[in-house]
C-alpha cells in the first residue's frame, strides 16, 4: 500500500484551532453562568451565614437549617407552605392535566370542524400575566361586585355562592383552580402535538380493527402519550415552585386568609424582603431557597429514576 | 376521506361541539367581562355588569384616571425595552451556543450541553438572593439592564435546548456546501442556518416574550423604582392603590391585557404551528 | 493540474479506525468512482478530500499542492451532495454565484461562469426561481451547475443520484457522464450502487471496512476480482460462491462437477470457488441424483432468465439462461462450468 511519492511539498503544522467554537459559546455561557448559576450557588452558600454585627457576615454552619426545621416560628410556616404547595400541585395534576388531555383528544379528531379556533381560544389565558388573571378572578368572585352570585342565581344555584377566596378552607383550592384555568392550554398543546405525531396509518389500522372512539383513545393513543404526560408532570412540578405571583397578587404577601394560601414562593419572598411585622432576612431567604432547591432535585430524581424508567417509549 | 365525512355521527359531533363551546365560554368570559366593564361608568359596572356598555352606561372615566395618574406610557416603554432586548439577546446568544453545541465534535461537549440546559429544571427565582447581591455589587440594581440580564440568563437554557435539537435537523449537506463556497462558520449560522429555522425561532421568540412581559417577581425585587417599572408591576401597584376605584382598576387591567391579546392573535397560527411541529418536545 | 492524491490516509473516530492507510491517486481528467456498502468509509474519504472532515493521519494532494490543512473553500474543489444542499432562500442564480462572490470574483467573471453553467445544463428557465419551486431532477442539475461555476480542479460527487427516482436516476447519470466528456475534468464519485460505478467510472475503487479492496477499470474488477468481497460486490446477480477442496489438480465441491485447477498452480486444501451466473450451462437430468440440482425459482426478465437451483447439499446457485430455455419449476438438471469463468480464492479470500 505504501506507494507514496513525495512530489508535492508537504504542508506542515497543525490545523488552525477552531476559535469559532469558544467564541460562539462565550456570550451565552458568560451571561448564564454569571446571572443564573453563580447566584444560585451563592444563595446556597449564604444559607450557611448570618449577620453578626450590622454589615458583618459570619459563618454559622447549619444553624439556619436548624432554625428552619427545628423552631416553631419557622418550621410551622415552612410546613404549612410545603403542604399547600403539594396541594396546589396535586390539583394541577388531577384537574389541569386530565382536562388538557381530554381537550387535546377531542381537538385531534380529524372530523372535527373549527379546531383552529378552539385551539387558539383555549390558549389565550396562558398568554396573560398572573397579575391580570389574579385580579380578574378576584373581581369576578368578589362579593362587592357580585358577578359570581348573580350568575349562579340565574341558573338557580345562588345558594352555592360563598366568598371562596376569603375563606381559609376554600381559598387555596380556588386559587389552584384559577391557575388551572390559566395554564390548561399548555398540557393541551403538548398532548395535541404528541397526538399529531401518531401516524395516520396506525389510527386507520385501529379503525379497520374496529377500535374506535373512546376505546381508541384509551387502547391506542394513551399508551403512546405516556412519555409526553411524564414530561408535562415534571413541568407542572417544577413550575409549581414558581407559583408566587398569583398568590401575591390576589391574596397579598401574607397569603390571606390567615396564611391558608401560603406557598413556598410567597414564604421565600416574605422572609427575604420582610414585611410590616418582620425584618427581611436574606440568610433565612437563602436557606429557604436551598430547601426548595433540594425538594425540586428530589422530585426530579424520583421522576427520572422512579417513573421515567418505567415509561415505554415506542418507536413511531 | 372516509374518516372526514362519510362516517360523521351528527349526534356525537354536536355533543363534542357543546363541550368545546362551554369551555370556550369559560375561557373567554372572564376576560370579556373585564374589558366590557372597563368602558362603563361606576353605576354601569355595578348596576348591569353583564351587559355591553350602552349610551348611559358608557364612560371612559377609568381610562382617564389611568392616563392622568398612572405613568403607563413610561411603564410600557420599560416593558418594551426589557422584553425586546432580552428576547434578542436570548435568541442570538442561544443560537450561537446551540450551534457550537450541536455542530462540532470536541471533548467535553456533552457536559457543556448538560450544564447549559441545567437551568431548565431549576427556577432562577431560587437564586434571587445571590442575584440581588451581585446586581448591587455591580451597581446596576434598579436598572433595566439588571432585568435584561436576568431574563436572558433565565431563557437561554430553553432556547439552547430547542435550537440545538432543531439545528441537528438542518441538513449537513447544506452547511457543507456553504463551507465549500467559503462561508465562515458565523455566516453559516446567521445567514444560512437561522434563516432556515425562522419558523422555529419565531415560536421560541414568542415563548420567551410572554413570560418576560408578564413577570412580576423580578421587577418587584430587582427594579421596583418608578422609573424602571414595567407594565405588569405598574398595573399591580396601580390596582393596589386604586382598589376601590373600580373603573380605574378595570381600565388598567384592560390596558395590560390588550397588547398580549393582540400579539397572540397576530401570531397564534405561527405559535401553534411551532408547538405542534415538534419545536417543543 | 487536476490530479487528486490520497497519501496514506487514516481516520479514527475516538478509538475506531474507519479508514486505514488509504493511498491512491486520481489522474487529471479521470473519472474515479468509490463504491462499497454503507459504512465502508467511502463518504468519509470524500469528505476528507473536500476538507469537511480532518484526517487523523496522511495527506490530501490536489493539483500538486498539499491541501491537508486547507479549509474546503481553498482546495479548488466543488461538491455535489445527495440531498442537493441548495440554499433554500436564494434563487438558482444566487445559489450558483454565492461561492464566487464569497471569493471576491469580479462581477463580469461571475456573470460569464453562470452563463456557461446555465448553457451546459439548460437551466435558463429556472434562473430566477427558488429551489422549493423545482423538481428533484432540476434541483440536482442546479447543484451540478453550482459546482461547474466554481471551475474546480476536482469535482466531488456524494451519492448524487440516491434521492432521485429510477427513471430520473438514469437520465441524470447520463448527464453526468456527458458532462465528464465535455469538461474533461477530474471527478471523484461515491456511490453504493455498483451499476452506477460500472457505467460511469474510468476506474473503480472498491472499499470495505475502511480498507481499499481493489482499484481497477470496471472490466478488471469484473474479470479478475482481487478477493471474495470484490467478487461478490461487483456484478449482478451476485457471484455464486462455494467451499471446495483442491486435491491433486482437481477441485471438488458438493453438487458441482470436478473442476480442473488452472495450469501452473499446484494447490491443495480448502478453496472458495466463485462462479458467475453467465458462466454456467444446464442440462436436463432424468431425476434426482447425487450430482443433480432442482430448479426452485425462475425470474423472467425479458432478455434473460435467472434460474435459482438447489444443490444436493442445499446450497443455492443462480444460473443465467436465454429466455427460451426449456426448463420449468421442479426440473432436475446437471450443471457444467465454463472453465475460463472459474474464480478461485484461498481461505483468506484472496484471488489465486
Amino acid at each position: 500500500m505504501a506507494t507514496t511519492d513525495h512530489t508535492a511539498p508537504v504542508a506542515t503544522g497543525k490545523r488552525p484551532r477552531r476559535w469559532h467554537i469558544p467564541l460562539l459559546l462565550a456570550p451565552a455561557a458568560i451571561v448564564y453562568t454569571l446571572v443564573m448559576i453563580w447566584p444560585l450557588v451563592d444563595s446556597l452558600r449564604l444559607s450557611f451565614f448570618d449577620e453578626g454585627a450590622p454589615g458583618e457576615r459570619i459563618f454559622v454552619g447549619l444553624q439556619n437549617y436548624r432554625a428552619l426545621f427545628g423552631s416553631d416560628l419557622w418550621w410551622g410556616q415552612f410546613w404549612n407552605a410545603l403542604v399547600n404547595n403539594f396541594e396546589f400541585f396535586a390539583i394541577h395534576m388531577l384537574v389541569q392535566n386530565p382536562i388538557g388531555i381530554a381537550l387535546a383528544a377531542i381537538l385531534s379528531l380529524p372530523a372535527l370542524r373549527g379546531k383552529t379556533v378552539y385551539r387558539t381560544i383555549f390558549f389565550i389565558p396562558a398568554v396573560l400575566s398572573y397579575v391580570i388573571v389574579g385580579f380578574v378572578w378576584r373581581l369576578i368572585l368578589s362579593p362587592t361586585w357580585g358577578i359570581a352570585p348573580d350568575l349562579l342565581d340565574r341558573i338557580g344555584l345562588g345558594f352555592l355562592y360563598q366568598p371562596w377566596l376569603g375563606q381559609t378552607d376554600t381559598a387555596l383550592i380556588t386559587l389552584s383552580l384559577i391557575s388551572v384555568w390559566q395554564f390548561i392550554g399548555i398540557p393541551m398543546m403538548l398532548i395535541y402535538a404528541a397526538l399529531l405525531s401518531i401516524p395516520d396509518e396506525l389510527i386507520e389500522a385501529a379503525e379497520c380493527d374496529g377500535i374506535t372512539g373512546v376505546a381508541q383513545f384509551f387502547k391506542i393513543k394513551l399508551p403512546l402519550l405516556w412519555p409526553s404526560i411524564g414530561i408535562i408532570s415534571i413541568l407542572t412540578f417544577v413550575g409549581n415552585f414558581n407559583a408566587f405571583d398569583l398568590v401575591y397578587v390576589t391574596q397579598g404577601p401574607f397569603a390571606a386568609p390567615d396564611g391558608s394560601t401560603d406557598l413556598l414562593g410567597t414564604f421565600l419572598f416574605r422572609t427575604f424582603f420582610g414585611s410590616t411585622s418582620q425584618l427581611g432576612d436574606p440568610y433565612m431567604g437563602a436557606t429557604i431557597a436551598t430547601a426548595m432547591f433540594g425538594i425540586i432535585v428530589i422530585g426530579v430524581l424520583l421522576y427520572l429514576f422512579g417513573i421515567q424508567r418505567r415509561l415505554t417509549y415506542y418507536q413511531m | 376521506m372516509f374518516r372526514t365525512s362519510a362516517r360523521q355521527n351528527p349526534l356525537r359531533s354536536s355533543a363534542l361541539h357543546l363541550v368545546l363551546i362551554v369551555y370556550t365560554l369559560i375561557c373567554v368570559a372572564p376576560i370579556l367581562l373585564i374589558i366590557m366593564n372597563s368602558f362603563k361608568s361606576r353605576r354601569g359596572i355595578f348596576g348591569a355588569p353583564l351587559e355591553f356598555p350602552r349610551g348611559e352606561t358608557f364612560s371612559l372615566e377609568g381610562y382617564e384616571t389611568v392616563f392622568t395618574i398612572g405613568n403607563f406610557p413610561l411603564y410600557f416603554q420599560n416593558s418594551l425595552i426589557v422584553t425586546i432586548v432580552s428576547l434578542l439577546l436570548t435568541v442570538v446568544f442561544g443560537a450561537m451556543a446551540a450551534f457550537a453545541l450541536s455542530e462540532y465534535r470536541y471533548r467535553g461537549r456533552e457536559i457543556l450541553t448538560l450544564y447549559m440546559i441545567l437551568g431548565l429544571m431549576v427556577p432562577i427565582r431560587l437564586g434571587t438572593v445571590g442575584i440581588l447581591n451581585m446586581m448591587a455589587a455591580a451597581g446596576i440594581s434598579n436598572t433595566l439592564t439588571a432585568l435584561i440580564l436576568v431574563y436572558t440568563a433565565q431563557h437561554l437554557p430553553l432556547a439552547i435546548f430547542v435550537m440545538s435539537e432543531l439545528m441537528r435537523q438542518v441538513s449537513d449537506d447544506l452547511k457543507n456546501a456553504a463551507r465549500i463556497d467559503g462561508l465562515s462558520e458565523y455566516r453559516i449560522l446567521f445567514r444560512l442556518v437561522m434563516p432556515v429555522m425562522r419558523p422555529a425561532i419565531a415560536t421560541i421568540a414568542v415563548f420567551t416574550m410572554i413570560p418576560i412581559w408578564n413577570d412580576l417577581w423580578f421587577p418587584l425585587v430587582l427594579a421596583p423604582s418608578e422609573e424602571t417599572r414595567t407594565v405588569t408591576l405598574g398595573a399591580q401597584f396601580f390596582i393596589g392603590q386604586f382598589v376601590t376605584n373600580w373603573s380605574a382598576v378595570l381600565a388598567a387591567l384592560s390596558l395590560a391585557i390588550i397588547p398580549m391579546l393582540v400579539l397572540y392573535m397576530l401570531f397564534s397560527r405561527q405559535i401553534i404551528r411551532g408547538i405542534t411541529s415538534g419545536a417543543v418536545k | 493540474m487536476g490530479e487528486l492524491a490520497f497519501r496514506n490516509i487514516t481516520k479514527r473516530f475516538d478509538k475506531t479506525e474507519v479508514l486505514r492507510h488509504i493511498d491512491f491517486q486520481i489522474e487529471d481528467g479521470e473519472f474515479v468512482v468509490i463504491v462499497g456498502p454503507s459504512g465502508c468509509g467511502k463518504s468519509t474519504l470524500l469528505r476528507i478530500a473536500a476538507g469537511l472532515e480532518d484526517q487523523s493521519e496522511g495527506q490530501v494532494i490536489i493539483g500538486g499542492t498539499d491541501v491537508s490543512l486547507a479549509p474546503p473553500a481553498k482546495r479548488a474543489i466543488a461538491m455535489v451532495f445527495q440531498s442537493y444542499a441548495l440554499y433554500p432562500h436564494l434563487t438558482v442564480e444566487g445559489n450558483m454565484s454565492l461561492g464566487l462572490k464569497q471569493a471576491r470574483t469580479p462581477k463580469d467573471v461571475i456573470k460569464e461562469r453562470i452563463a456557461e453553467a446555465t448553457r451546459i445544463l439548460a437551466l435558463e428557465p429556472y434562473l430566477k426561481r427558488k429551489p422549493g419551486q423545482l423538481s428533484g431532477g432540476q434541483r440536482q442539475r442546479v447543484a451540478i451547475g453550482r459546482a461547474i461555476s466554481r471551475h474546480p480542479q476536482v469535482f466531488l460527487f456524494d451519492e448524487p443520484l440516491s434521492n432521485l427516482d429510477a427513471a430520473l436516476r438514469d437520465q441524470v447519470r447520463m448527464e453526468i457522464a456527458d458532462l465528464h466528456r465535455r469538461l474533461g475534468a477530474t471527478m471523484l464519485y461515491v456511490t453504493h450502487d455498483q451499476v452506477e460505478a460500472m457505467t460511469l467510472a474510468d476506474r473503480i475503487v472498491v472499499m470495505h471496512d475502511g480498507v481499499v479492496q481493489q482499484i481497477g477499470t470496471p472490466r478488471e474488477l469484473y474479470k479478475t476480482p482481487a478477493n471474495t468481497f470484490v467478487a461478490g460486490f461487483i456484478g449482478s446477480p451476485r457471484m455464486n460462491m462455494f467451499q471446495g477442496q483442491a486435491n491433486s489438480g482437481v477441485i471438488r465441491a458438493p453438487g458441482l462437477p470436478p473442476l480442473p485447477l488452472p495450469e501452473g498452480t499446484a494447490l491443495s486444501g480448502p478453496v472458495t470457488v466463485g462462479l458467475r451466473a453467465n458462466g454456467l450451462d444446464l442440462h436436463p437430468a432424468p431425476g434426482a441424483g447425487a450430482d443433480t440440482s432442482e430448479v426452485v425459482d425462475i425470474d423472467y426478465l425479458g432478455n434473460v432468465c435467472y434460474l435459482r437451483l438447489t444443490l444436493p447439499d442445499d446450497a443455492t446457485m443462480v444460473v443465467e439462461q436465454r429466455p427460451d430455455h426449456p426448463f420449468s419449476l421442479g426440473d432436475h438438471v446437471t450443471v457444467t462450468v465454463q472453465p475460463e469463468e472459474v474464480h478461485l480464492f484461498d481461505p483468506e479470500g484472496l484471488r489465486i
